[in-house]
């Protein structure tokens, strides 16, 4: 059987286009990641989703959809100037606030939602400040003294984006966006073996074995084994600093 | 008209022109899902269009995630499902037509024949004919030793390091704040080189061309040449772009055919029903 150009043509786009419909039909078509944050695997909130877990992909519309917290609010909270706050990417506001002496960005709306929703959120892990805006939201919320405290050393005032004093006295160095061995969400302990952490040292860290697979991604193990990520990513990210 | 009893037809068509329509097609397609992508990324991207990032629409991210979906039941990072899908219809493609992909889709190909055709008027009779054939020979394997190392170090670190060297991402990310360094010298030098040779990136250096290529070995349809009818011209090898002898073969099965059509009787072989792309036996 011969066939022509005008029939490959053919043949070639009904192919291309009809597999991904096919596979569209068959909900294989996924271009993007899973919007779905982690939940808290035991305690009184176990099953709810946990704010550690917001990452800068998510827009304000995926925090809604995952802690119910309106995306109207958040885009209050931040001073975000946008037609349509449900759109706004997360990791958009370290840009937007890029001139502030602290950063402001993933890690504050994982405060900001941890703080308006009432779920857990361990303070000592991660250092995130917040606009006053944010804050005066914030105080409608039933919130213990403690977090009171960390709010009150944690504040930016927007109008001159200046830190609190304590705060830039203590405010980390930011090489999250710089950094090539900066611990994300997805980082697989192969890449933390790459950068000259050994097995002992990853062990000691997590309390427990490695998983065989080296191409884990760490933020999985660690959640499926009903750690802290938050706590594991601090203490390894000094383990790997400290090389 | 009919020459020393065989039917020559005069003022045939050159080049298949349906395969630069899907060619333009497709590089018009991807240009403008590229730019939504970062449209959207601002809240402005067009509703109607796709805004995926290339990595998702790039089958060749299915290859190399392979391995790490076998072990560990995750895609590497910035690989989704759908470059799996697209991986799959590759290689369905590719079973039944050849590495047509390359050929008819791919507009990193369709950009460097571009250039080719700017390089052809330029340096004429010498174009695509510059490195000497000992040479050339050995280098078309070296896109499998890209292939080979690509493969293991994504296996080896889980992320997509080809994309700081990938010419196809980083022409398509010219605006983006995605665009690696790397990527544009390794373009600008395909690019330039696409200027003396045709397809240059997919003769040395494609890790895609080199798995599609292996497709040429048993595909359902095959380029053939009818030695009863062929008057060894050797236009078919001259117009090659990947500079395959196809007028001493019967059956092309070089692992760097394309299925352009472009040597078949339907474009520049000047003998009706010579060359073919067809199934079934050779006479």
């Amino acid at each position: 059987m011969k066939l022509k150009s005008n029939v490959l043509a053919i043949s070639v786009l009904v192919i291309l286009f009809g597999g991904i419909l096919l596979s569209s039909g068959l909900g294989w078509w996924q271009t993007e990641s899973s919007k779905e944050a982690a939940t808290f695997t035991e305690g009184e909130f176990a099953g709810m989703p946990n704010p550690a877990d917001i990452r800068g992909s998510y827009t304000f519309g995926d925090v809604q959809a995952n802690f119910g917290v309106p995306a109207e609010v958040l885009a209050q909270a931040f001073q975000v100037e946008t037609s349509d706050p449900a759109a706004f990417p997360v990791k958009e506001l370290e840009a937007q606030y890029e001139d502030s002496a602290v950063e402001i960005g993933t890690a504050s709306v994982r405060l900001f939602v941890a703080l308006y929703t009432g779920l857990p959120y361990d303070l000592t892990v991660e250092t995130s400040y917040l606009p006053d805006s944010a804050v005066q939201l914030l105080q409608t919320r039933e919130l213990t003294a403690e977090q009171n405290d960390y709010l009150a050393s944690h504040t930016v005032t927007l109008d001159t984006l200046a830190a609190p004093e304590a705060a830039v006295e203590t405010a980390p160095v930011v090489e999250e966006e710089e950094s090539d061995t900066f611990i994300r969400g997805k980082t697989t302990f192969a890449e933390v073996l790459s950068w000259g952490v050994t097995r002992e040292q990853i062990e000691a860290v997590l309390g427990l074995p490695m998983p065989a697979e080296n191409l884990t991604v760490i933020k999985d193990f660690v959640l499926a084994s009903g750690l802290d990520f938050e706590s594991v990513k601090t203490e390894l990210q000094a383990v790997v600093d400290a090389r | 008209m009919k020459l020393f009893g065989r039917q020559i037809t005069l003022f045939r068509p050159r080049s298949i022109k349906i395969r630069k329509v899907v060619q333009i097609f497709f590089f018009v397609l991807i240009g403008f899902i590229s730019i939504n992508h970062t449209l959207a990324e601002s809240g402005k991207g067009i509703a109607f269009l796709s805004d995926a990032s290339l990595h998702a629409l790039c089958p060749f991210g299915g290859v190399v995630t392979i391995y790490q979906y076998a072990t560990v039941g995750t895609f590497v990072q910035k690989i989704h499902e759908s470059s799996f899908a697209l991986m799959v219809i590759g290689f369905v493609l590719a079973l039944l037509f050849g590495p047509v992909f390359c050929g008819w889709v791919c507009p990193l190909g369709s950009v460097q024949e571009f250039f080719s055709g700017i390089g052809r008027k330029l340096f004429k009779r010498r174009f695509n004919r510059i490195l000497p054939a000992k040479l050339d020979r050995v280098l078309r394997y070296t896109r499998y030793v890209v292939l080979a190392w690509v493969v293991y170090m994504t296996a080896a670190s889980g992320t997509l390091i080809f994309s700081d060297y990938d010419p196809y991402f980083a022409l398509f990310n010219l605006w983006s704040s995605e665009l690696a360094i790397g990527g544009v010298i390794v373009l600008a030098v395909t690019l330039a080189l696409s200027l003396v040779m045709e397809r240059p990136w997919c003769k040395y250096a494609c890790p895609y061309g080199a798995v599609l290529g292996i497709s040429n070995l048993f595909r359902v349809f095959k380029i053939k040449r009818q030695e009863s009818t062929c008057i060894a011209c050797g236009a078919c090898s001259k117009r090659c772009p990947m500079n395959i002898p196809v007028d001493t073969q019967k059956v092309v099965r070089d692992h760097q055919c394309i299925s352009c059509l472009e040597c078949t009787s339907e474009a520049v072989c000047p003998v009706a029903d010579t060359v073919n792309y067809s199934t079934g036996g050779v006479k």
